[in-house]
């Protein structure tokens, strides 16, 4: 019976590891999308959009359904916990991505404005956040997940200084607004995606532990 | 007074040769009810007999330590076993109410024997209150007189449980009363837990965690005649501290 729940969890976690490579694909290529103003690519991650909504409503359904079937408890409990809030998370990452694919196709026309600021490089920074909360998550090894307030500093830095660079070019040209608007959003949306990596830690830091710990 | 219902002190437990329960310091609270879980074969019930000395009735069963009942050791000398088990009702896992009695007179029959009425009128009074404890008034008051042969087996159990109420114990052991009950009359005696608890504090034996998790306040968890863990249910359920408690509750212990 239990054996039967540990097997069907599994199933459920692998599920939950491909939404979440899918999620950082759409908000990674969306970005790559921008910087080499390929609208094509841009294109395939807003096709993503339902394939996410797919796994979200699919994964959420099977663990209800592994909670109404077991009853499971203590670890169990806590990993179909972490997973219905993983899927939430991995969600609005997914769709950050499909945002700024739409940003990308509206600015392919011309070239960017100081080479994207530093966009590109806080995408990777986040990307990897991600990537760490899904291996913690694979692996329950919570060390991967330790340093993700300073991680997270740093996106926060980043994002301050995309946004106080923007105004400085807005100033210098009124044609440089709305691309630099748009830079100073996209900033804002890789900053919430880094935030969503951070609640994610928190649940896997609890499924693990059983512990609530907050990632400032 | 001590603040505990139940309290142990290095209690062992042996029949013959063999340690059934092998050192055990256990404080229950008062007015809780207090799940001991754990899989077959634990001590569960062989720690539940012992605290209200039932367990002495089996000749090969010896008992070392102390079982304090609301701080008073019932093993100590001069103590009367049949005072204990005023003070500590038992119900059993077989709803067992004496055939040849009728409803009225099983709930009665523990007041008469024990001379704790004075008049027909208290003892009908009495036997109303425990029915009514026992969320039973309501379905038998029509037929005080029938045998409880007619009575469905969560019915039985609640009458069961009105008999021990009506000698108005401090505390109620209940071995797992609901193993041999249908699920509705499983909830009904579920709930009567909960109202129960106000006045009484319950110790339940259940080899099902999950009834543990429904309807009690706190969980021991037994294995192989040791508590291995002690603690609040929502905590034992959620974050169990000892790698046994955990794969007891995740099912992978049997």
């Amino acid at each position: 019976m239990t054996d039967r729940l540990h097997e069907e969890l599994k199933k459920v976690k692998k599920k939950v590891i491909k939404m979440g490579s899918l999620a950082k694909e759409m908000l990674y290529k969306s970005v790559e999308a921008l910087k080499n103003q390929d609208v094509k690519l841009a294109d395939e991650v807003v096709s993503k959009k339902s394939e996410l909504a797919e796994m979200d409503e699919k994964i959420e359904e099977e663990a209800l359904q592994l909670i109404a079937l077991y009853q499971p408890m203590a670890k169990d409990m806590r990993t179909i916990a972490c997973i219905l809030k993983m899927i939430t998370y991995l969600t609005r990452i997914g769709r950050y991505g499909k945002d700024i694919a739409n940003v990308a196709k509206e600015l392919a026309d011309k070239p960017h404005i100081a080479k994207l600021v530093e966009i590109p490089y806080m995408t990777e920074l986040v990307c990897k956040m991600i990537d760490d909360a899904l291996k913690a998550f694979e692996m329950e090894n919570i060390s991967l997940l330790e340093d993700f307030s300073e991680r997270d500093d740093t996106i926060d830095a980043l994002r301050y200084s995309i946004f106080r660079e923007c105004i400085t070019y807005m100033m210098e040209n009124p044609a440089n607004i709305k691309r630099c608007a748009h830079y100073a959003m996209i900033a804002r949306y890789l900053e919430r995606c880094a935030d969503h990596a951070c609640k994610m830690a928190e649940k896997i830091y609890y499924m693990v532990t059983g512990e609530r710990k907050e990632i400032k | 007074m001590s603040d505990f219902a139940i309290e142990t002190k290095k209690l062992r437990i042996y029949y013959g040769e063999n340690e059934i329960i092998k050192g055990i310091d256990l404080k229950v609270p008062k007015n809780v009810v207090f799940a001991l879980m754990g899989p077959s074969g634990c001590g569960k019930s062989t720690l539940l007999r012992a605290f209200n000395r039932l367990l002495e009735l089996n000749k090969e069963a010896r008992v070392e330590g102390e079982v304090l009942i609301l701080g008073k050791n019932v093993y100590g000398n001069g103590v009367n076993p049949i005072d204990v088990r005023k003070q500590v009702g038992m119900v059993f896992q077989y709803p067992n109410p004496f055939p040849h009695l009728s409803i009225y007179d099983n709930v009665a029959i523990g007041l008469k024997l024990n001379h704790l009425v004075k008049s027909k009128e208290e003892l009908d009074e009495r036997v109303k209150w425990a029915l009514e404890k026992a969320f039973l008034w309501d379905e038998v008051k029509g037929r005080l007189d029938d045998y409880p042969a007619s009575l469905s087996g969560g019915q039985k159990q609640r009458l069961v449980i009105a008999r021990a109420l009506a000698l108005k114990p401090k505390i109620l052991l209940m071995d797992e009363p609901t193993a041999n009950v249908d699920p509705i009359g499983t909830r009904k005696i579920e709930e009567l837990l909960f109202e129960l608890k106000r006045e009484y504090t319950i110790v339940l034996v259940t080899h099902e965690p999950m009834q543990a998790a429904r309807v009690s306040d706190y969980v021991g968890f037994l294995y192989l005649g040791k508590l291995v863990e002690v603690g609040l249910t929502r905590e034992i359920f959620e974050k169990p501290k000892h790698e046994l408690t955990e794969k007891y509750v995740t099912g992978v212990l049997v």
